[in-house]
């Protein structure tokens, strides 16, 4: 270590800026008309001359590529350009059919946005982001050699299925400060893409990507130079990636050494990165001549503006200022859309928001989720399951959840009316099979099953003569199973009323 | 029957009215071709086979009764850069040797949905990148007016073919003159379309704003046709411009030799009175200027000084820019020539396109390379779109007061082929006629007004009388006024007579 530093600690400031790539969710590619979903295809069987690049081919721009930019752009809070181009930005590789890749680069349909998260102290951050701009996805490269890389590889494969998807790239300011950091930017960035509907984001299916610009700033005043890492696919290699480019690089100035400006690769197995051995090309941009320029008239932005749903962290703050619910629940409620929407429609048709969102958090999500493992399990559509595709409409639901509150049923019983409205049935329908009947039971009917229930329990009864119940354990005993009884149709309240009367008359 | 010598409309006709057959022309065409192919060396690849297939296919649905379209069984000729479907489309580039496209230009199926019938992929300087067809990687083109000559480029094949009446129509691509000064050096007529007119999809691309599809006729009714079928609006070519039905059909009425040209606003350009012409060019820029007063057209002047001082130089900036990004494609890892003696990626790619290109598009690459360098393309790349702007501007302005303007096609007479060869520069000056209206997307008509009497016998071929070389002048409008440029050639066609097949000429 550098004696220079005289015994003083020297502290590391990182200093980080991350582009993120989003396909966006379309049905055909950006400039051709193949399918853009080929996930359980064949290689090369979404191809066509244009997305190849064949000789004489034109692209021409896919109009949704445009509007799920705009969406997207809106929901990062980016102002939306309405004269924007696109360029060729020239380098070879084998999996870049034409030798350059059509992006707008530059010049992109939406800029100057920002998203707010929460710094390291938990205190509102801002993040600016620089830029939204569409481009061309490449080909995907499969090699034989045994680290799967290009050099050295016997046998290279191109699969140019993925040639042509459309991307969104987003370039934030470098106002990022730590790995956690980058990953609550990314999460909150893909929540709200996915919320907008303009794109899925699904990370497995690599339609989230994100590459980093780190540096590190010295407390005596050095500067690191700028290191571009790429080649993450997950929330956990971005923060891994960050934290070990952020020791790297405090390691070398530490050491009194310099950080070279380059570009390195994630390495997700090995959870290290290493200088990129492939010489980047020098990029080159012209004007794309086969494509005039892409004007959106102020009308297409502003009906655009109106498909733009509430966004996530609005949803949240309404929640809990309107409806009185915790952040906590509240965010767990607007992570998603289609949750959020759901627990919404639910209140709308009347029932309680802090029961609606008990239901919505408990029984929904778990069901949900169940649900989804079952898919995957038998592959069958690998689609993320949504809460719209319940057999349980919200409304259905609220009317179930109004019957609880009105005190007609109790809540073990509705869980299982619940189940059974799950496999289709209405709710009247479920009520009938779950063994409630309507206006509950009779209060006559109780006292009988009271009477029983205690004459069947003679031990708990001379145990509580004796006044060893202190914590009132051994009533709650009896009431639950005077309420099994019941087949839960009784209001817990009246059980414990009946049993405590019927109590009394023992004990005199 | 000589069906060669037949306009497209002649043929057409005749084929409808079942008066002859689409095989019998195509095969007398044929034979016609291959008789004079071994002078002219105008096409790449004969379709001998597949056209016949075609032909017959005509005279089946002739034979049903069926509506067999305004082309029904006229053979026609496409330039090398126009893909094909199954039938090899080479670009003039031994990088594309052998590849069969996967798919038909547009122009292509607009012709054959008409019942076009195709005889073959004509030879051209490779990537179009040429004025003589001599870069074609499959040996240069003659001039069939005169063997030792060359037939003008990058469209040469094509120009060639219809001149020797291979067909009566075929089609080019002009990026900076390279349908309109072939049609010169050939003696025919030469169209190229307002930018946007035709579709470019399938055209393998050269310089992209730049590049436009047109036909060669040695009639102008068979050009107005042609546009006809080709003027379309094409969704799979985003510069393709929907302008309607267009009526090209020309006033057939009055050929009684009456010129009438009252109305027309003709110009010179001023600024370009200072070069130099061949005695022939200049001689025939004063007849046809005499026709077209007699005709009681309107003549005067316009000036276009940004166009010649800077039009040439910022041409090839943009041509060469365009190109390097049209031609990064030819990497051989999907098509054309590839190598197996590569170590490495980077090895592969040199290999291939080394031994894949010719030196005009190496030079034409480097350059493009060069120009549009991030620190360099603020000085070249942009500032030479800026000045095109500038250009359009300024024929824009000049067309407010005129209709059309009547100017050489080039400077001087088709050169020997391998002159131009040592002097790349030659070519380039001899461009300014031709390349400032493809940087402001005009049309432009190539048209034949006679034959130069000092050019001495025709050695070799034809073997009919011997003939001057033909000399061409050109008209240029304004955007969308094709039709017009075509109307003011067949006033003039009154007078200086139609192109002849070359055998001799007058
Ligand atoms: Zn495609």
């Amino acid at each position: 270590m550098s004696d220079k530093t005289s015994g003083d600690a020297l502290t590391f400031t990182p200093v980080i800026g991350i582009e993120i790539h989003i396909q966006l969710k379309t049905k055909s590619k950006i400039f051709c008309s193949c399918s853009a979903d080929y996930t359980h295809d064949a290689p090369n069987s979404h191809i066509c001359p244009v997305c190849m690049g064949l000789p004489g081919s034109m692209p021409v721009l896919n109009e949704t590529v445009v509007q799920q930019g705009m969406l997207a752009g809106m929901a990062l809070n980016c102002g939306i350009q309405p004269t924007t181009y696109f360029f060729r930005k020239s380098y070879y590789y084998p999996d870049l059919p034409k030798g350059h890749q059509i992006t707008q680069s530059d010049l992109p349909i939406a800029e100057k946005g920002y998203l707010m998260i929460k710094d390291d102290a938990g205190n509102p951050k801002r993040i600016r982001i620089t830029r939204l701009h569409l481009e061309e996805d490449v080909g995907k490269l499969h090699h034989s050699a045994a680290d799967g890389r290009l050099e050295g590889a016997a046998t290279s494969y191109v699969d140019y299925n993925r040639s042509g998807l459309p991307l969104a790239e987003i370039v934030s300011e470098p106002d990022i400060s730590s790995a956690r950091e980058a990953v609550e930017y990314a999460t909150a960035l893909r929540r709200r893409v996915r919320y907008c509907g303009a794109s899925d984001a699904d990370l497995e299916k690599g339609m989230m990507r994100f590459d980093a610009n780190v540096s590190v700033k010295c407390s005596d005043g050095r500067w690191g130079r700028r290191v571009e890492v790429k080649n993450m696919n997950s929330f956990r290699a971005l923060e891994r990636a960050i934290e070990y480019e952020v020791k790297r690089q405090s390691k070398i100035l530490t050491e009194g050494g310099e950080v070279l400006q380059e570009t390195r690769h994630w390495n997700d197995a090995k959870e290290t990165t290493m200088a990129s051995r492939v010489k980047e090309f020098y990029r080159k941009f012209i004007v794309e001549p086969d494509l005039p320029p892409l004007v959106v008239s102020p009308e297409w932005v502003e009906n655009t503006r109106a498909a733009l749903p509430e966004m996530p962290d609005e949803k949240l703050r309404r929640y809990v200022e309107e409806w009185g619910l915790s952040e906590v629940d509240a965010a767990i409620l607007a992570d998603s859309r289609d949750v959020a929407q759901y627990f919404e429609a639910c209140v709308t048709a009347g029932a309680n928001p802090a029961r609606a969102s008990n239901w919505v958090r408990t029984e929904i999500l778990r069901t949900l989720n169940e649900r989804q493992n079952q898919r995957q399990n038998e592959r069958q559509n690998d689609k993320q399951m949504g809460a719209e595709e319940l057999a349980v409409k919200p409304e259905a639901l609220a009317e179930l959840l109004i019957r609880v509150d009105g005190g007609k049923i109790s809540t073990t019983l509705a869980k299982s009316v619940f189940e059974n409205m799950l496999e289709g049935l209405s709710l009247d329908e479920a009520l009938t099979k779950s063994g409630a009947s309507e206006g509950g039971v009779k209060a006559d009917v109780l006292s009988d099953l009271a009477r029983a229930t205690l004459a069947a329990n003679p031990d708990v009864i001379e145990e509580i003569k004796a006044g060893k119940d202190v914590k009132g354990k051994k009533l709650k005993f009896l009431q639950g199973l005077v309420m099994r009884e019941t087949k839960g149709q009784a209001r817990p309240e009246e059980v414990a009323a009946v049993i405590e009367a019927a109590i009394k008359v023992l004990l005199k | 029957m000589e069906f060669h010598a037949l306009g497209v409309h002649e043929i057409a006709a005749g084929v409808r009215a079942k008066k002859f057959t689409a095989l019998d022309v195509f095969n007398e065409c044929l034979d016609r071709t291959i008789a004079c192919e071994s002078k002219l060396s105008a096409l790449i690849t004969v379709t001998a086979d597949s056209g016949r297939a075609q032909a017959r296919e005509v005279d089946a649905g002739i034979a049903r009764g069926e509506e067999m379209g305004l082309l029904a069984g006229v053979p026609v000729i496409l330039k090398d850069n126009m893909c094909t479907h199954g039938i090899r489309t080479t670009a003039g580039s031994r990088i594309l040797g052998y590849w069969s496209p996967p798919y038909d230009a547009t122009v292509w199926r607009l012709l054959s949905s008409e019942g076009a019938v195709l005889l073959g992929k004509a030879n051209m300087d490779e990537f179009a990148m040429g004025n003589t067809t001599g870069t074609s990687a499959f040996g240069p083109t003659a001039n069939p007016w005169d063997l030792s000559r060359v037939p003008g480029g990058s469209s040469g094949g094509s120009a060639a073919s219809v001149a020797a009446a291979y067909t009566p129509l075929a089609l080019g691509s002009d990026t900076g003159g390279s349908i309109r000064q072939p049609a010169s050096y050939c003696g025919i007529y030469g169209l190229k379309p307002t930018y946007g007119l035709v579709s470019r999809y399938g055209l393998i691309a050269y310089g992209s704003s730049l590049d436009q599809i047109g036909p060669f006729t040695r009639d102008l009714e068979d050009m107005a046709l042609a546009m006809q079928i080709l003027a379309h609006h094409d969704l799979k070519d985003s510069t393709s411009v929907a302008k309607g039905n267009i009526d090209f059909s020309l006033p057939m009425g009055d050929k009684n030799g009456n010129v009438n040209l009252k109305g027309k606003r003709i110009a010179l350009v001023k600024d370009f009175q200072d070069f130099t012409l061949d005695p022939p060019i200049a001689d025939a820029m004063r007849r046809v200027l005499r026709v077209m007063e007699e005709g009681g057209a309107e003549i005067s002047e316009v000036s276009l000084p940004t166009v010649a001082r800077y039009a040439v130089a910022c041409y090839y900036a943009i041509a060469a820019s365009e190109a390097h990004t049209n031609l990064a494609r030819y990497d051989g890892v999907r098509y054309g020539l590839m190598v197996n003696t590569a170590t490495s990626l980077k090895d592969m790619f040199e290999q291939v396109r080394s031994q894949g290109f010719g030196s005009e598009v190496k030079s034409r690459i480097i350059a493009g390379t060069c120009l549009t360098e991030p620190v360099r393309s603020e000085e070249y790349y942009v500032a030479a779109t800026r000045v095109r702007t500038l250009i359009a501007a300024e024929f824009g302005k000049a067309f407010e007061k005129v209709d059309a303007i009547l100017q050489p096609v080039t400077p001087s007479l088709p050169e020997k082929i391998g002159e131009s060869d040592e002097d790349a520069m030659k070519g380039y000056e001899s461009d300014l006629y031709t390349l400032p209206v493809n940087m402001a997307g005009l049309p432009g008509l190539s048209f034949c007004t006679g034959y130069a009497r000092d050019s001495g016998p025709v050695p070799g071929f034809p073997s009919e009388p011997t003939s001057g070389l033909p000399v061409g002048l050109q008209l240029v409008g304004p955007r969308w006024s094709d039709k017009n440029l075509l109307d003011i050639a067949f006033e003039l066609q009154k007078v200086l007579g139609a192109p002849q097949i070359a055998r001799g000429g007058i």
